[in-house]
């Protein structure tokens, strides 16, 4: 045995030992532990492959002479071997030229990617799988993806059990609070309820005297129930008999519907608590119609 | 020519770096120049703004809300439509933040109101229940500093000719213009008026009173720049 062995053997022999301390001082160790098992004999291959491969170059660089034909030329006393080019390499590089030819003109042309290229093919594709998978959507399906909608998008305001958070915002869990109708009976109202520009006037425009507009805030925020006040008949020419609306004159009272909540989706509103974004951008008009029935299944 | 640039390896270096300097002025310069350009839509900062904006870096918002959106749909849904380039023109410097510990504000404005984040700012477990904001309670007694938003407005239109008392074109074919005054007070003045928009909308009794009394609390401005991101 030569000395260069022998170094390539103590060599060996310290590098797995650093690794059996290494891995054996780890969490776990070596048992049943198949990662740590295969990390020990990938470094085992690793270290005695390596080691021969080395003491086989060094051999080799030690005992080698050069042979084979000279070419006729050289350069300042440098000369070259003249040694046929492998056909492997020969192969890979003609090969190279082919696939360079495709990536260019056919593969990836000059311009043919872009990061809003790919995301304008994202959207179409999800729009087009999210149309296809829920156009007919209806009943309690409906419902549950507006829940989806209402906790992705409107908790924030309108509370997990959509009660408002104590007036932070309206509690959906009824149509109309008593407090909100005061407001819009004391300042009228013109928030697009209806789709369309239609203001409500004030309860004084109306001819309310102010214990009118007390009573029948109560009335509506109370859901209607209990004994109709006299002056709510003022309320009823728009709004219904029952509150139960009148289309293109007067929003339901006494309950929500899908028209009504998507114009409010729609165009945003400003109100007693405070102003409501809009969130037509933000929601596609599926999203739209199952918040509605969401909303709407809130208070039944 | 070149055996001589052979020889010279100064001259050969120097030719070298023209060479592929000229080729990044043909294909940087031009797309850079464009996509620096701001946006249709795209406003300077009012008085009342940068003073919010100022609030924003001093307590280190941007640490965690970015102010970027990603071109992925996943984010769009979430934030609204993906961030131009040009929308970042009169932000010195950006806030594109690194890391999402909160939420993206980039467009905050569309989707969140001022008394939103009056109750958010004061406790913010108090609307987004598990939320790891801390309150942000120093904001309601603090005054914002309008005369240093202010000197920004001047100096920005001074050297980087921000367009300001200039018609800018809107998304919707409109033109508004963004009034910088003509001297401190004028600033001072009309930054109240905005603030008292703000206040209007807010709960808090002593924001009011402090904006009725003509100073103006941190909160007002920074909701100010809230809303102004859209």
């Amino acid at each position: 045995m030569n000395k260069l062995t022998l170094w390539g053997i103590i060599f060996a022999v310290l590098m797995l030992g650093l690794t059996w301390l290494s891995i054996g001082g780890s969490k776990g160790g070596l048992n049943d532990d198949i990662v740590n098992m295969l990390a020990v004999a990938g470094a085992i291959a690793l270290v005695v492959i390596s080691v021969f491969v080395v003491i086989k170059y060094v051999r080799q660089m030690q005992n080698d002479t050069a042979t084979g034909k000279l070419a006729d030329k050289n350069w300042d006393g440098i000369g070259e071997y003249k040694n046929e080019l492998p056909a492997g390499w020969a192969f890979i590089f003609l090969g190279t030229m082919v696939w360079g030819m495709w990536y260019f003109l056919v593969g990836y042309p000059v311009n043919a990617y872009s990061q809003i290229g790919e995301y304008n093919q994202d959207t179409a594709a999800h729009n087009a799988k999210f149309e296809a998978k829920y156009a007919n959507m209806d009943g309690t399906a409906l419902v549950d993806m507006g829940e989806a909608v209402f906790l992705a998008e409107c908790k924030v305001c309108h509370g997990l059990t959509a009660d408002g958070i104590d007036g932070k915002a309206a509690n959906l869990n009824q149509r109309l609070e008593a407090v909100v109708v005061k407001n819009v009976l004391v300042n009228g109202s013109n928030n697009k309820l209806l789709g369309f520009e239609f203001p409500m006037p004030t309860g004084t425009d109306l001819g309310l005297s102010a214990s009118d507009i007390d009573e029948i805030s109560a009335y509506i925020g109370n859901g209607l129930n209990g004994n109709e006040p006299a002056m709510f008949g003022v309320c009823a020419g728009c709004h219904g008999a029952q509150g139960e609306g009148l289309d293109g004159v007067g929003p339901q009272l006494n309950g929500f519907n899908n028209t009504l909540v998507t114009n409010i989706l729609t165009y945003g509103k400003k109100g007693a608590i405070g102003t409501m974004p809009k969130f037509a951008d933000r929601l596609n008009a599926k999203q739209i119609e199952a918040a509605s029935a969401y909303v709407t299944s809130l208070s039944k | 020519m070149f055996h001589w640039l052979e020889k010279h390896p100064f001259f050969f270096a120097v030719g070298v770096f023209v060479t592929i300097a000229f080729a990044g002025l043909i294909e940087i310069v031009p797309n850079f120049a464009e996509a620096s350009r701001p946006s249709i839509g795209t406003k300077p900062y009012t008085t009342l703004e940068l003073a919010g904006r100022h609030v924003y870096i001093k307590n280190s918002c941007n640490a965690c809300h970015s102010q970027l959106i990603r071109p992925f749909k996943a984010e769009t849904d979430r934030y609204g439509d993906y961030s131009l380039s040009g929308e970042y023109a009169y932000d010195r410097p950006f806030l594109w933040g690194s890391k999402r510990t909160g939420p993206d504000l980039m467009r905050v404005g569309n989707y969140r109101t001022t008394d939103w984040h009056e109750n958010h700012m004061r406790d913010p477990r108090s609307v987004v229940p598990g939320s790891i904001m801390p309150a942000y309670a120093w904001l309601f007694e603090n005054s914002a500093d309008v005369d240093t938003a202010y000197a920004e407005q001047v100096t920005v239109r001074d050297f980087f000719s921000v367009p300001y008392n200039q018609e800018i074109p809107m998304k919707d074919g409109s033109k508004e213009t963004v009034v910088l005054a003509d001297t401190l007070a004028g600033a001072q003045a009309s930054a109240l008026e905005e603030a008292k928009l703000v206040a209007a909308d807010m709960k808090d009794k002593s924001v009011q009173d402090a904006v009725s009394a003509g100073q103006i609390p941190e909160i007002v401005a920074l909701i100010a720049y809230m809303n102004s991101l859209k």
